[in-house]
């Protein structure tokens, strides 16, 4: 048999999650500049563009395609950050054990909402104030992450970055809620064991009150009503779950399958976006400390993923059969290791496009550009579900499986907050999420 | 004789308690006095691994750790001069930028004795308990570090316990200490712990005349007991009412410390009296 896509040209996209991995760890101060990150991109993408431009059929067509995708992506990555960051909750609660398990829960549906990486810097901040005067939180924020960064994106395509790349790629806006039962034994489960472990760790310190590090601030706020400024950027964020449902359920209705589609869509986001900016006083971004950055850096990085995963998910839909991955709980263990050490969106498409591969090896004839029929396949149906609980969950294995992962670790640094280090984090998540991910990919793999 | 005593300026109780026991010895030996405090800049701005978009909350957080870092050494130097006028001490204090034992092992080339709070960690991060610094400054000192643990006694007592093996490092232990002033009016205890009582106490004997040659008088002693060697050395000085403990620091090489453990390692985590350690 013979495949369209040599093995050579799936390296780059390999080199390139590689490089995001590392250069971080060991070129800190080179890594911290987009103007690097851009080149790092543009020199591992060269070779993918040379590859599409040179003999490839339908190269520019997908290239256009892969453009029109990405600027959807960072579309609605940019809108639900910009109406997230005009939302600002003040006051704290009690930090008591209830309070802090009512609020994860909150966390837990907000995530599907506004995103998990909106819920988390909107949620983190007050969490932390209503937990100041305790000598021991990283509990706290450690299943914050679990709860509120990764598993609580799985209901819907705004809840994590993996699903909006796979609605984008044609899965109907609503097949996410097919999720709700691992959803809900995640999270359900998660909370279960937050407010054992808060309580007995209530109990040992009323015991023997343990000082916090010698160079934080002993909280001495007083615990404040909860008010939630900004409330108009609600409108704003229901107008993108608008846009997001209608284009996605009726927009091939209304403009067909053309690009029209996606620029409307993408332009409906902005949109949204823009009215956010006009709406919002300048006080609510201060006591935010919204800045562009972070989506800045998203946009320059992924720039370089969307362009190297084009022949790497080629080359994944030929051959996926002939990898040996072909069960679900295989999908949703395979994608769930690769997503917690590499970012979870493009490794999200990484084992959709193998489903693809594999459904295809039983007689179909899918598309990877168009997830929509694997989601609807006899099989293929099981292996997307499979892949999409496993990227989303698994995000939260190590700090940098997930986008929020890193921004809640430092926000809560910047509170005196002892975060364990990269590894430490990861024994707390292989003791409870592994074996929690083993009863999921029992039951429903 | 002690004239210049440096003191690592950190946030921690037994920091407290190194301070005031400076102060001490400063102002028996008119000695000079000066302040460390270390910003552990290159510690916090260190690359770490961050998820896509992580990098400006890396910087904002690195921003606010270094801030915080600066105004804690900010107030430990303000409140460590206004301590040594107090004390009618002379005192002068240094900020440094850097890495915490980097930093401190060069700054003690230029004091006679550096007094550093047992927990101290001098990192403004995460760790609470993280002895990794003291542990590198003890194994590459080569001036006399005074380590105070927090339950130290407002003042050294009379009463000085010197641990002593025949090692290289307990004998510049000796040697220093002799000569540091520290012992003038005191009461000297050398100590063997070795079960065979007449080679320990021959043992003690040398290094009670190491003393001796120094004009400083000593009383020797060997401990055969079936506690182990830190609970027996623990035990005598609690016997005898020891206020400080003298020995010489990490005498076996880090491969033997990792297979047979560590003496000095043990001493340091359960001492509740200061210790004066050299390498």
């Amino acid at each position: 048999m013979t495949y369209s896509t040599p093995l050579w040209a799936i390296a780059p996209f390999g080199l390139y999650l590689l490089l995001i991995a590392t250069l971080p760890l060991f070129f800190g101060a080179f890594w911290e500049h987009n103007r690097n990150k851009l080149i790092v991109a543009a020199l591992v993408s060269a070779p993918v563009l040379v590859y599409l431009f040179s003999g490839r059929v339908g190269g520019g067509e997908m290239l256009l395609r892969t453009t029109v995708d990405y600027v959807s992506f960072i579309a609605l990555l940019g809108a639900l950050f910009t109406i997230s960051g005009g939302i600002h909750l003040r006051g704290s609660l009690a930090g008591s054990s209830g309070a802090n398990t009512v609020f994860l829960a909150i966390g837990a549906v907000l995530g599907s909402v506004i995103g998990t990486t909106g819920a988390s810097v909107l949620l983190i901040r007050p969490l932390l104030r209503a937990n100041e005067r305790r000598g021991y939180t990283t509990h706290i924020v450690v299943f914050f992450i679990f709860i509120v960064s990764n598993g609580a994106g799985l209901l819907t395509p705004l809840g994590d970055p993996p699903l909006f790349l796979g609605f984008l790629r044609g899965v109907p806006f609503t097949w996410t809620l097919r999720l709700a039962a691992p959803w809900a034994l995640v999270n359900g489960v998660l909370l279960c064991l937050f407010t054992i472990f808060d309580r007995v760790i209530v109990a040992r310190e009323k015991r023997s009150p343990r000082p916090r590090s010698s160079t934080s601030p002993r909280g001495t706020s007083v615990t404040e009503p909860l008010h939630l400024d900004g409330a108009v950027n609600l409108l704003w964020l229901l107008g993108i779950v608008v846009v997001v449902f209608v284009m996605g359920t009726y927009g091939t209705a209304l403009f067909g399958d053309s690009y029209l589609r996606s620029v409307v869509q993408i332009l409906g986001m902005v949109g949204c976006a823009v009215l956010s900016l006009l709406t919002t006083r300048r006080e609510i971004h201060l006591a935010n400390r919204f800045s562009w950055a972070p989506i800045i850096e998203v946009a320059v990085v992924f720039v370089g993923v969307f362009v190297t995963m084009i022949p790497a998910l080629s080359f994944l839909g030929e051959r996926g059969a002939s990898l040996g991955v072909t069960k679900p709980w295989q999908f949703f263990w395979a994608s769930g290791a690769l997503s917690s050490v590499l970012d979870n969106a493009p490794t999200y498409l990484t084992f959709a496009s193998l489903a693809v591969g594999v459904t295809n090896s039983g007689g179909a004839n899918l598309s990877v550009e168009n997830l929509g029929a694997l989601a609807f396949h006899p099989t293929g149906q099981h292996l997307l579900a499979a892949v999409s609980c496993g990227a989303v969950f698994m995000g939260a294995i190590t700090y940098i499986g997930n986008g929020p992962n890193f921004i809640v670790k430092s926000i809560a640094e910047q509170h005196h907050v002892r975060m364990p280090s990269f590894f430490g984090y990861t024994l707390w998540s292989f003791a409870i999420l592994v074996p929690l991910f083993g009863i999921v990919s029992h039951i429903f793999f | 004789m002690i004239k210049d005593i440096l003191v690592c300026l950190e946030g921690s109780a037994s920091t407290e308690a190194a301070t005031r026991i400076a102060i001490g010895i400063a102002r028996s030996l008119s000695a000079q006095m000066a302040g460390l405090a270390i910003i552990d800049e290159p510690d916090i701005r260190a690359g770490s691994a961050t998820s896509i978009g992580g990098a400006s909350y890396k910087h904002e957080r690195d921003d606010a750790l270094v801030a915080d870092a600066k105004k804690a050494a900010d107030d430990w130097v303000a409140l460590f001069e206004q301590r040594c006028r107090q004390a009618g001490v002379a005192a002068r204090s240094l900020e440094i930028v850097g890495r915490p034992a980097e930093s401190i092992l060069t700054e003690m080339e230029a004091h006679h004795l550096t007094v550093i709070g047992r927990d101290a960690n001098f990192r403004f991060e995460t760790e609470a308990h993280d002895l990794r610094t003291l542990n590198t400054i003890l194994h590459e000192a080569m001036r006399p570090v005074l380590l105070v643990p927090e339950t130290t006694e407002p003042e050294l007592n009379k009463t000085v316990l010197v641990a002593y093996d025949g090692s290289g490092a307990a004998k510049r232990a000796i040697t220093s200490f002799a000569a540091s002033g520290i012992p003038q009016g005191r009461e000297i205890h050398v100590a063997t712990v070795d079960d065979n009582g007449v080679v320990g106490m021959e043992m003690a004997e040398r290094g009670v005349a190491m003393f001796r040659a120094a004009n400083v008088p000593a009383k020797a002693h060997n401990i055969v007991s079936v506690l182990s060697n830190i609970d027996a050395l623990f035990k005598l000085a609690k016997d005898l009412g020891a206020g400080l403990m003298v020995m010489g620091a990490f005498t076996r090489s880090r491969l033997r410390q990792l297979f047979s453990g560590s003496v000095t390692r043990g001493l340091v985590e359960q001492t509740e009296i200061p210790l004066y350690l050299q390498h």
